[in-house]
């Protein structure tokens, strides 16, 4: 049986060190009755304790690159990594251990990575970081801020790809568009012709065309935001899946959808308003001959 | 001697918006080789209908057609539209030529589909643009000709395979009288050099040129 | 004449056929980029692997090289025994470390990779000289790190190796010569990096990392297979990861299916946007000629003379618009590529967008069969239009 804990030995932690933390596969086969003199307290990932088929009281050895041997395991918490979009892309799996067994396991006793800093209220993060660089040696001390954006720095990057493709996308949506009312409103060429010869103003025929081109973008916008709700919904169901995250991968806001409607019921007019010029611009003889 | 068409109790009836027509009734009719047979009557008489069960185009509800010698229920379409190609040369009332060729091209197009070699195809275009008075015009778009220019290159194109039989659908129709007088002459003119003709028409003038008049109403022969 | 036939009617209507052929071709440019986009950064990757002819790579257990900050221990001992072993014509170690160089009073941080000269796979000597195997005085500068130290080759500089927060001093300085300027095959854009050989490399780096490598580069022997090897090395050394090119290349996929997936749905789009213009356009197209081809069908044109000719019409519109579009496809590649690239800690060498013969002329031979697929339904309409019916509706 699964179950997801609360690791509260975490929670408290200001000082972090990570490290490679391995822990075997072969390990999983010598589950062992806890020895608790030399016996670590671990937890472990979710999705791992899924793969692994671990329980809380469960043993394992663990082990590091830097370690000489195996260390005997407990298996303390299964918990849940907050969803982090840098990492989904790695499968590795995660596990936690109190500092000062990690730092043992790694043989680097007195050594860390970060230190988090809690600063007190009213301080400044970048004015703190300015002073502190200037007086420690060594450290490099950086706002959240500066961190999170640097470290966001791919979700940028991702983000004006899709950006880039979505220009690539709107252009081609233009193009066909464009097309399509223009064969819609060509269609109409025998109809044209006859209403102009019955003495209907090039005007009202222009407007009865745009009209008719407004309700069929229209209808089509309505019915590609349908789809895109659709495919957003399978797009997020199956990365959701895929990487066992609840991250949201496409996100269909109303801002998003209203600019796609706003957009495409546009250009559908656009479209169908030069093709309607054009058509009321020839002569109705030349229409119905060409419809003929 | 075999007549190149005979037609023995042929109905057609068609649906059109939602109504049963009963176009042609009981027609019985045969038609000699040589012979230059006028098919007249009102709008909605039958007339053009007899004309595309005669050229295999549509099969009729009841009754056979015979072309040359070919009873035509009996022949898939491939063979049909084979039969069309090699032995008979249709003229439609809106000539129907491909209007991206030009009138050469047009022409050439049946021969083509027949597989007749290139140079025979050009030789063979020559006789019949001169045949039809239309050398001068011959590189020119069909776009580009007057409504007579254009049947005069239709007539030609129906003539490419050398049929037995050529059938026109009112192809004065659309012509000023000047203009049809030209086609007329075409008519006889290709009725004196043995080629068998059945011609739909509302043109009198047409059919007091033709050898013998059939008169159809409601669908059947009056006379 | 078929073919000009077609030219012609397609020019009929120059308007409709010149969007439609803007179409095509922008689908075909995001198929274009798709394609290049789905393996590409892979066949870069690959590339880039074997570029200095390295085949194996061994790192910590668990991990890839320089995927994090672990090391192996008894370098020096594991070197020999790789060196050792039937199969590996060469393999070389590296550390990676961070080092600095005192400027005024800033420090500036450099990347170190210590290496072993007779056998390193990371970088290309670029001027100067080589380090020999057991310098300590020397250094070799990556064009960044030159750029930025404002340095050249027989200048001096003094390396100031991990600092020691505790003591607020650096646990060991080392003066060294410049001897040649190099270029580092797997760094980042403008990442400062130099060479210096491993045993100084290690000094810098702390007591923590005596005797420590961060990775060993291993070539086979002619005869023997990479993959062979490396399962043959596993199987001796299972504390550590033995990764061929191969493998890294697996891992790199799996990391980036993602590109992968977008570029396999956004590629099948464009496919469907091609068959929905050129089917549209198509159809219309038969409606518009229907009398046409009625008439056709009338004086002996067989249904598969009809098929071909709106088939063909088809195809000319998807090879036109397909041919725009690789021009167009090859431009925004670069642009989207110069987007990509920008991935923060990536190779300045890698590319996402490469070229493969194999999937370019399934792509294209795809792009043919789409626009095929598109024109037979109009097509099969066409062929089968009802001669007496079409003509009685066409009549005036």
């Amino acid at each position: 049986m699964k179950r997801t804990v609360k690791p509260p030995f975490l929670v408290a932690i200001g000082i972090t060190l990570s490290a490679t933390c391995l822990v075997p596969a072969r390990a999983f086969a010598q589950l062992r009755p806890p020895a608790p003199d030399s016996t670590i307290g671990i937890a472990v990932q979710r999705r791992f304790a899924e793969a692994a088929r671990l329980r809380v009281g469960d043993t394992v050895q663990v082990s590091s690159a830097e370690a000489a041997g195996w260390r005997m395991a407990l298996i303390v918490a299964v918990y849940e990594p907050l969803p982090d979009p840098s990492s989904i892309m790695r499968r590795d799996y995660q596990v936690r251990l109190h500092l000062s067994d990690l730092a043992t396991l790694v043989r680097q006793p007195d050594r860390v990575d970060r230190i988090g800093i809690v600063l007190r209220p009213g301080i400044d993060p970048d004015t703190a970081a300015t002073r502190l660089n200037r007086t420690a040696f060594g450290y490099d001390v950086s706002p959240s801020r500066a961190i999170a954006s640097q470290s966001s720095m791919t979700f940028v990057v991702v983000s004006r790809f899709h950006r880039a493709i979505a220009v690539i996308s709107v252009l081609a949506s233009t193009v066909f568009l464009l097309c399509l009312m223009l064969l819609k409103v060509e269609e109409r060429r025998r109809d044209v012709a006859m209403l102009r010869f019955t003495g209907i103003s090039r005007r009202t025929v222009f407007i009865a065309l745009v009209f008719e081109a407004a309700i069929i973008a229209l209808a089509g916008s309505m019915i590609g935001a349908g789809i895109a709700v659709a495919a957003s919904a399978a797009v997020n169901a199956y990365y959701q899946r895929a990487f066992e995250t609840s991250l949201i991968f496409s996100q269909l806001t109303s801002t998003t959808m209203l600019f796609a409607l706003a957009l495409s019921v546009l250009l559908g007019l656009a479209a169908g308003a030069l093709a309607a010029w054009r058509m009321v611009r020839t002569a109705p003889v030349e229409l119905w001959s060409r419809a003929a | 001697m075999m007549p190149v068409i005979l037609a023995r109790n042929v109905d057609k009836q068609y649906r059109l918006a939602k109504q049963d027509i009963h176009a042609v009734r009981g027609v019985s009719l045969s038609v000699a080789t040589g012979e230059y047979l006028a098919v007249v009557g009102p709008s909605g008489s039958g007339k053009s209908t007899l004309l595309t069960l005669l050229g295999g185009l549509d099969q009729p509800s009841a009754g056979s057609i015979a072309l040359l010698g070919q009873e035509l229920g009996g022949l898939s379409d491939r063979a049909l539209t084979r039969l069309r190609l090699e032995r008979v040369g249709f003229v439609f009332q809106r000539f129907h030529l491909l209007p991206v060729l030009t009138a050469s091209e047009n022409i050439e197009l049946p021969m083509a589909e027949r597989r007749v070699p290139r140079a025979e195809r050009r030789v063979r275009t020559r006789e019949l643009l001169d045949y039809v008075a239309m050398s001068h015009r011959a590189d020119h778009r069909a776009t580009q000709l007057s409504g007579g220019e254009m049947q005069r290159v239709a007539i030609a194109r129906a003539l490419a395979n050398q049929p037995a039989i050529l059938l026109a659908d009112e192809p004065t129709g659309e012509l000023d009288a000047a203009t049809g007088r030209e086609i007329l002459a075409l008519f006889r003119r290709l009725h004196g050099d043995g080629l068998t003709l059945v011609v739909v028409t509302h043109d009198d003038r047409l059919a007091a040129d033709a050898q013998r008049v059939i008169h159809m109403l409601d669908g059947r022969i009056a006379g | 004449m078929s073919w000009r036939r077609a030219v012609r009617d397609l020019l009929r209507h120059r308007v409709r056929t010149a969007l439609s052929l803007l179409g095509v071709a922008i689908a075909t440019a995001l198929l274009l980029d798709m394609v290049l986009l789905s393996g590409g950064i892979e066949r870069s990757f690959g590339r880039l692997l074997v570029s200095r002819g390295y085949q194996l790579r061994v790192s910590p257990r668990g991990t890839l090289p320089f995927d994090t900050d672990a090391t192996l221990d008894s370098a020096g001992q594991l070197l020999a025994a790789l060196r050792a072993e039937p199969g590996v014509a060469r393999a070389g170690a590296v550390l990676g470390t961070t080092a600095f160089v005192r400027r005024r009073q800033a420090l500036t941080p450099l990347v170190v990779y210590g290496v072993t000269p007779e056998a390193q796979g990371i970088y290309q000597l670029d001027r100067g000289r080589d380090l020999a195997p057991t310098d300590t005085t020397s250094v070799l500068l990556g064009t960044p790190s030159a750029r930025r130290l404002g340095l050249g080759i027989g200048d001096t500089l003094r390396l100031v190796g991990r600092l020691d927060p505790r003591v607020a001093a650096a646990a060991v300085t080392r003066l060294v010569t410049v001897r040649g300027l190099a270029r580092f095959v797997y760094d980042a854009k403008d990442q400062p990096s130099v060479a210096v050989t491993l045993r100084l490399a290690q000094r810098l780096a702390g007591p923590a990392a005596v005797n420590r490598a961060s990775l060993f580069m291993m070539q086979t022997t002619s005869g023997a297979r990479a993959d062979s090897v490396a399962a043959q090395l596993r199987r001796k050394y299972p504390a550590v990861s033995i990764n061929s090119v191969a493998d890294m290349v697996a891992q790199f996929r799996l990391r980036l299916s993602y590109f992968r997936q977008l570029s396999l749905i956004l590629g099948s789009i464009s496919l469907v946007v091609t068959v929905l213009l050129v089917g549209t356009l198509l159809s219309i197209a038969v409606n518009e000629r229907i009398g046409e081809i009625a008439a056709l069908r009338a004086i002996g044109i067989a249904r598969s003379s009809i098929l071909r000719q709106v088939v063909l019409e088809g195809l000319l519109l998807t090879v036109t618009g397909g041919t725009l579009g690789v021009g167009l496809g090859i431009g925004t590649a670069r642009w989207l590529d110069a987007i990509l690239t920008s991935f923060p800690g990536l190779p300045a060498a890698i590319s996402f967008f490469v070229p493969d013969a194999r999937q370019l002329s399934t792509a294209a031979i795809t792009l043919l069969i789409t626009g095929v697929l598109a024109g037979l339904l109009p097509a099969s309409r066409a062929a089968s239009t009802p001669i007496a019916a079409t003509l009685r509706n066409d009549a005036p």
